[in-house]
């Protein structure tokens, strides 16, 4: 067994893999530990108050979407990216409850919504309005994509939300809501780590969190200094990709193709 | 059980469920008992599935009760709110027909094929209009990385479509290199980033560090 | 509104204007078909030199993970493909992964191709085990136990007893997979069958993969294929018609041809509009 994992490739993924967790680790640490990391503030983030306090001002409701996710948070790509899209919830959540405005969340991921009800329901008693919270009215689950898009539509229609959120997985109702939200002139502030669906919520959105930021800004909201520590190892590894990418530049260049068979998986 | 408890639980289950996962993607063929058909890996798979499908019938409840409101409170949607009380009971009959029987009932799939899937290409050709509408506001030249898009994207429209060749040669030409080179090394960089993001993501989700969406409000 | 000239109304004009004048345009291609020649892409070319490769006998795997919705882009090549499988005298496994709607998909295909089922038999030349919810988790299984998560076919045959299925099981018989989706399967087999522990016992190398996708995605996708991921990408209804030219069965990707050139040029104008509307009332604010 051990000549064999010498010579395996994935034994070399697995290397890096547990440098990474040992970088985003150390960082963690660090930044426990008292070293000042400054991380950039998201716009979009940072417009999610501005957001709510329109939809007051207004005395209209605020639109929530994690899109849909390929209907399951067991999927590698957009797991990740409805569970980044429930925290963001749960920060949004609470300020509406401050405010009093109304949020309904909109989803087609049924093994989501344990976790949503749980959030919803701990951001409202966090401020103190636990009665306030029903999950007849603020979740609105649809089993498919066509139902989940056309409920959405038809509720931006009849509801008109000051704002619109979306934050998640999406597919191509991420335009249709998108210019839904822009008929009405709502407020819409997208983010999603899918790439064919950046440039629709770029279009359609005021603000966007573009990839990794969408995971990044639940870090951002949190405030923890450790979390937000994780963010700095985050952009180290991102050097020393970009150290790797021209090292396999050169290589390839003078054809050499050990640096692919080494990271190959 | 404890709140306390009840959400540790959530990050331990998640964080040896992860382990082992992991351990069977590097090692699993040599860790016996944890890689193969019947094998531990497998079965944690299997558990997932069939989690993911008794959530359904979460949602079918949560249907029930979003429209039994709208019903109960005689609001201006309780009309199609009990059309779909009625739709549900329809199918649902007819579905633990075909569950007793073995046999799909006619109107089941007469149901499905002519209207839900009709509906459902319906609404995927809406998104060509309101792609019409988007570009239309987006695409305007307010600065030099405006104009350089809109220049790109017009040669890629005309690339797609055959009378872009009629009208002009370079259209193919420089849309398809556009298609083919241009945007690739783009892509790319957002695909490595995602992935990035992803790995730290997962990381501070496994070590419980990550607790924004399960019942911890920030 | 006073004072609004031409150009600002031309800013501001509402979209439902729009959507009505590019409806009248999609409709007149259909009733009078223009015809326009199309030209293939390498990434088309590439796909159809994969199809070409099948030898007799050989055992593809078709995987239908779009719905009913995408069947504009994507059911065109499906179609396409499957008559090429059949050219080449190979045979055809066909299941989805997760869409509900595929069993609606593949009466579609077969309802289109009654030259290749006619001739076909369900259990010796292909095989439908319909769909089985888990996505990428079932596409983990199915590289080493197709019996795992299709014990039988949709006619309730056990795959013990169909012939096509004799000596399968999982990814190392399989010569290739064409994943058509709205997403991100293909994914799922490039990362667990081409880039697993299952080798094609025939070349000795992983099974590959290609893609019909839809429009939208073929700018993610390409990355794919040109690292060499996929064998082939056959994008929308453009590299569906593309596909269809190659293999001489023109069918539907080639008619909606006409009406994709309509819309991309009404579009061109629209923009070119907006932006001249958009200069001149610059112009006319300094």
């Amino acid at each position: 067994m051990g000549v064999w994992i010498i010579l395996d490739t994935k034994f070399v993924a697995l290397l890096l893999l547990i440098a990474a967790f040992a970088l985003f680790y150390a960082y963690m640490a660090l930044a426990k530990g008292g070293m000042k990391i400054k991380a950039r503030t998201f716009p979009a983030v940072a417009a999610i108050p501005e957001a709510i306090g329109r939809a007051a001002e207004m005395g209209r409701p605020v639109y929530y979407s994690t899109g849909m996710g390929q209907g399951t948070l067991n999927n590698q790509l957009n797991g990740p990216q409805t569970l980044a899209g429930i925290s963001i919830l749960g920060y949004t959540t609470r300020l509406c409850a401050k405010s009093g405005v109304k949020i309904t969340y909109f989803t087609m991921i049924a093994d989501s919504l344990p976790l949503v009800e749980e959030t919803m329901r701990t951001a409202y008693m966090a401020e103190g309005k636990p009665e306030e919270f029903d999950p007849a009215v603020a979740i609105n689950f649809q089993n498919e994509q066509s139902p989940y898009l056309t409920a959405s539509l038809g509720w931006i229609q009849r509801e008109k939300p000051a704002s619109s959120i979306l934050m998640g997985g999406f597919y191509y109702e991420a335009v249709c809501i998108g210019e839904a939200g822009n008929t009405i002139g709502a407020m819409q502030i997208g983010g999603s780590a899918n790439t064919h669906q950046l440039p629709f919520l770029v279009a359609t959105c005021d603000y966007t969190l573009i990839m990794e930021e969408l995971y990044a800004a639940s870090a951002e909201i949190s405030g923890n200094l450790d979390v937000i520590g994780s963010l700095r190892g985050e952009d180290i590894l991102k050097f020393f990709v970009l150290i790797l990418l021209g090292l396999g530049f050169i290589l390839a260049l003078v054809n050499n193709n050990s640096l692919i068979s080494l990271l190959k998986v | 059980m404890s709140q306390i408890y009840k959400r540790e639980m959530v990050f331990i289950v998640a964080g040896v469920v992860a382990f082992v996962m992991i351990l069977d993607y590097f090692f699993g063929k040599n860790i016996p008992g944890i890689s193969g058909a019947g094998n531990l890996s497998s079965t944690l798979q299997t558990w997932a599935l069939i989690i993911q499908l008794m959530a359904i019938g979460l949602g079918a409840i949560n249907l029930i009760q979003v429209h039994y409101r709208q019903i109960s409170r005689k609001t201006n949607m309780a009309l199609y709110s009990a059309w779909f009380m009625v739709f549900f009971a329809i199918l649902l009959l007819l579905g633990f027909y075909k569950l007793a029987t073995g046999v799909e009932p006619y109107p089941y799939t007469w149901i499905f094929a002519n209207v839900y899937v009709s509906l459902g290409a319906t609404l995927y050709a809406i998104t060509g209009f309101y792609i019409f509408s988007a570009a239309y506001r987006a695409f305007r030249a307010r600065n030099i990385d405006a104009a350089i898009l809109l220049i790109g994207g017009i040669f890629v429209l005309l690339a797609n479509a055959p009378i872009g060749e009629v009208i002009w040669g370079g259209f193919p030409l420089i849309g398809n290199w556009f298609n083919n080179v241009g945007q690739v090394p783009g892509m790319r960089t957002f695909t490595v980033v995602g992935a990035l993001g992803l790995l730290a993501y997962g990381f501070r989700a496994l070590i419980g560090k990550e607790r924004g969406f399960y019942s911890e409000v920030q | 509104m006073s004072g609004q000239n031409i150009w600002d109304k031309l800013q501001n004009v509402d979209r439902r204007v729009f959507y009505w004048i590019l409806f009248i345009a999609l409709t007149v291609p259909f009733l009078s078909p223009i015809g326009l020649p199309i030209t293939v892409t390498p990434s088309t070319q590439s796909y159809y030199d994969g199809l070409k490769s099948i030898q007799s006998g050989e055992v593809v795997v078709l995987s239908i993970n779009s719905g009913v919705s995408a069947w504009g882009d994507c059911l065109p090549a499906m179609i396409a493909s499957v008559h090429k499988v059949y050219d080449q005298g190979g045979k055809l496994i066909v299941w989805s992964i997760g869409y509900t709607d595929v069993d609606i998909t593949w009466a579609k295909i077969k309802e289109k191709l009654p030259d290749v089922f006619s001739k076909w038999k369900e259990g010796e030349n292909y095989v439908y085990f319909g769909y089985c919810p888990g996505q990428e988790t079932n596409v983990a299984l199915l590289a080493t136990n197709i019996r795992a998560i299709y014990p039988k076919d949709v006619r309730g045959v056990s795959t013990d007893q169909i012939p096509l299925m004799k000596d399968i099981n999982g990814a190392n018989k399989i010569k290739f997979v064409l994943s058509s989706d709205t997403g991100d399967a293909q994914m799922y087999y490039i990362r667990q069958w081409k880039n697993g522990q299952v080798n094609y016992e025939k070349t000795g190398k992983p099974p590959t993969v290609a893609e019909m996708g839809i429009a939208m995605n073929k700018s993610g996708d390409m990355a794919y294929y040109l690292s060499g991921d996929e064998f082939g990408l056959v994008a929308g209804s453009r590299g569906a018609a593309e596909l269809e030219a190659l293999t001489g069965y023109k069918g539907d990707a080639t008619i909606t041809m006409d009406s994709i050139s309509v819309s991309h040029v009404l579009l061109v104008l629209a923009i070119i509009l907006t932006n001249i509307s958009m200069f001149a009332t610059r112009g006319k604010k300094k």
